[in-house]
């Protein structure tokens, strides 16, 4: 076997120390026994934010001369592990530069392995991760997301039993007592190596057939190339502009009118909590201090679905659509549906 | 008419005094949705209200860091107003760049003649760093009419965490992280900007620090900054919860701290006179006294292999901030005794 690769996807920052330690830890097994090896993180992933999904990657190689070349290419293509360190980003990520949603799956190679940190079942988990036409393996490892800090580690063994996992799913990486040695002198003493062995004994891969799991097409959009830009990569203000106009103050900008014009946090949201998941991404539902609608939901509500109504009849609701203006724009959708409709006239970039 | 008299005088922008004032004197945001910097920044915040007490005839120009490459991440932008990026060391060239263009073009008749704010940003690392001369050359300028607002997170955060010259004594940085035999890897002190353009640029007419914690404060300053005639520069003290690795919630509360232990005062010159604003100016002119640093620190990561001897050691030099600084947290130093009377 010539050459393996693997990619840790996680959370920027949160999880950065984690996918570096899995990452590495993996080359320098393998180095142990000859090979050579590569470990990096991903490009457009630099600089990273609170939370944003990340990549890092790994190529393991038996000659250096596979190496170079392998390595000369910005990323790889396909993969023969795929590590997902926290199973929310299963849905599809996109980091933060402009790449449109990518799938969980996108490039583990045919036959290659999904490994997931998860407290749901495999088959819960193909549910939300998009469908392909090739087949593909996914593992568990049992245990949620482990957060930590830049600075601050949280020491808990998902490093080891990560690498046990991946070890199980590509043998071709290294021997077991390289990864042994590796482990003391990267991550930790036996505690780890014991979390390691025993991961590697359990992991268990459930195969994904072609055509198994979510079936919508991942939200894409068309991106400007360099001939389409104008000259200066100059942006105009969406909504276009009205010239100096009528307007004693010179040239009149224009501005997104989907977007808020006034001040934001002169206004809360009203949520309405029989529809809502409470998933706590939203701010109101994680409140302990103030008035909480939440708790006036929980306390009260018959109380709260008459509050709810007041405040649509006095008119002071405005409803609004997930999607922001822009996405609706770059999409090529337009922004029909969905919006506040009185505010809304906003031509899609295309025809700007 | 050359360009030394040529004057068309500056924005007249209502000041907000207090927080439920804004929405009658600052309402319409010109920093809107649209960019991609962490939950709980606070330089995303100081970028908002700063856009917001401009208004819309204004031109914001940003320097390479964390507020230029966040915010205009390939072809999507929160910026309403004019906005363009300069290099990581021209904040200062660039702002009186375009106040003398646009004076120009005004003078030839090309532009309506209107005064425009013009303002810079530039980060910790463009301001207290590499950006230092051009900086100080914008602000020997006198005839032009312009801002620079430094928003510093103590590190260049941009690039994952390097220390800078504003970084705080021990904080664990990329280039600074602490080890088994050697805990405190950083051991210089805060480099004190703002006052260093204030006492260095004696025609400079405005120079103040703010944070956004204190937003009525910030609105005010940025509005001052704008109206006094000729170059202004505003200090800003950013928690970054990236960098400093706290979690968001606290960004609001780090900077309130940050104040109210007497780390970093809050303080404008107007035209040859310092006052401490907010809570500052209750530490000085009495009222309140200062909290314990302890909190401040401990909340954060990057301060996490402090010990016991390290905070009493942080604290006792911002003791002397307040007790041996002729001005607090200003001038490092008091005028010494006569030497014709020393023996």
């Amino acid at each position: 076997m010539g050459i393996v690769s693997y990619e840790v996807i996680y959370r920027g920052i949160f999880q950065r120390q984690l996918a570096q330690k899995i990452s590495r830890t993996l080359v320098l097994a393998a180095v142990k026994e000859g090979k050579h090896g590569i470990s990096f993180g991903r490009y457009s992933d630099s600089p990273e934010r609170n939370g944003i999904p990340a990549k890092q990657f790994g190529y393991i190689t038996d000659t250096p001369e596979e190496l170079e070349e392998i390595a000369a290419q910005y990323e790889p293509k396909q993969v023969n592990v795929s590590i997902c360190v926290d199973d929310t980003m299963c849905k599809g990520i996109e980091s933060w530069a402009w790449t449109g949603l990518q799938p969980i799956n996108e490039v583990t190679a045919v036959g290659g392995t999904l490994i997931v940190t998860s407290n749901n079942s495999a088959q819960d988990l193909v549910k939300h991760i998009h469908r392909r036409d090739t087949p593909y393996n996914i593992s568990i490892i049992e245990g949620g997301a482990s957060f930590a800090g830049l600075w601050v580690y949280k020491d808990d063994g998902t490093d080891a039993r990560c690498l046990g996992a991946a070890l199980k799913a590509c043998p071709d990486i290294c021997s077991m007592a390289s990864l042994e040695a590796a482990i003391r002198e990267n991550v930790g003493g036996d505690a780890h190596v014991d979390l390691a062995k025993a991961s590697y004994e359990d992991a268990r891969s459930d195969e994904v057939k072609p055509g198994e799991g979510n079936s919508e097409a991942p939200f894409t959009f068309e991106l400007l190339g360099w001939d389409s830009m104008r000259p200066g990569v100059v942006i105009d203000g969406v909504g276009g502009h009205n010239g100096y106009g009528d307007s004693k103050d010179g040239y009149v900008p224009g501005r997104n009118e989907v977007f808020k014009k006034w001040s934001t946090r002169s206004m809360r949201p009203v949520v309405q909590f029989d529809k809502c998941t409470k998933c706590t991404l939203c701010y109101e539902t994680v409140f302990e201090d103030r008035d909480s609608q939440y708790e006036m939901w929980n306390s009260d509500k018959d109380g709260f679905g008459k509050y709810v109504e007041d405040k649509l009849a006095k008119g002071k609701v405005e409803n609004r659509h997930p999607i922001t203006g822009l996405a609706g724009a770059f999409s090529g959708l337009g922004l029909e549906g969905g919006h506040n409709d009185n505010t809304f006239s906003t031509k899609s970039l295309k025809e700007l | 008419m050359t360009d030394s008299v040529y004057h068309i005088g500056t924005q007249d922008l209502p000041l907000t005094n207090r927080v439920n004032q804004i929405p009658e004197k600052a309402v319409e945001e010109y920093y809107t949705s649209g960019h991609r910097t962490c939950q709980g920044c606070e330089s995303a915040l100081i970028m908002r209200l700063m856009a917001k007490a401009a208004g819309p005839r204004t031109i914001i120009l940003g320097s390479t860091g964390c507020m230029y490459v966040a915010n205009t991440t390939y072809y999507s932008t929160p910026w309403v107003v004019p906005w363009m990026h300069t290099q990581l060391g021209s904040a200062g060239s660039a702002a009186t760049g375009t106040a003398a263009a646009l004076r120009a073009l005004m003078r030839k008749g090309k532009m309506k003649e209107e005064p425009i704010n013009v303002i810079a940003f530039c980060g910790d690392g463009g301001g207290v760093d590499m950006g230092v001369s051009s900086i100080s050359a914008a602000l020997m300028h006198t005839q032009y009419n312009l801002l620079i607002i430094c928003y510093d997170n103590e590190s260049y955060a941009n690039t994952d965490i390097q220390i800078s010259g504003s970084s705080p004594w021990g904080a664990n940085t990329t280039f600074t992280p602490p080890g088994k035999k050697i805990r405190i890897m950083y051991k210089n002190w805060k480099k004190n900007i703002a006052a260093l353009y204030a006492v260095g640029h004696t025609k400079c007419n405005y120079v103040a620090t703010g944070d956004a914690s204190y937003p009525a404060d910030l609105i005010d300053k940025v509005r001052k900054g704008l109206k006094e005639p000729g170059p202004a520069f505003i200090h800003t003290f950013d928690p970054c919860p990236k960098g400093w690795d706290y979690d968001p919630f606290y960004s609001h509360k780090l900077g309130e701290l940050a104040v109210e232990s007497g780390l970093f005062p809050l303080w404008e010159m107007t035209n040859g006179e310092l006052t401490y604003t907010g809570v500052s100016a209750r530490h000085v002119y009495g009222g309140r006294s200062r909290k314990p640093v302890r909190e401040y620190l401990e909340t954060q990561g990057r301060f996490h292999h402090f010990i016991e001897e390290d905070y009493q050691y942080f604290q006792s030099e911002v003791e002397k901030m307040w007790t041996d600084w002729a001005m607090p947290g200003v001038i490092p130093f008091k005028l010494g005794a006569d030497p014709s009377k020393k023996k």
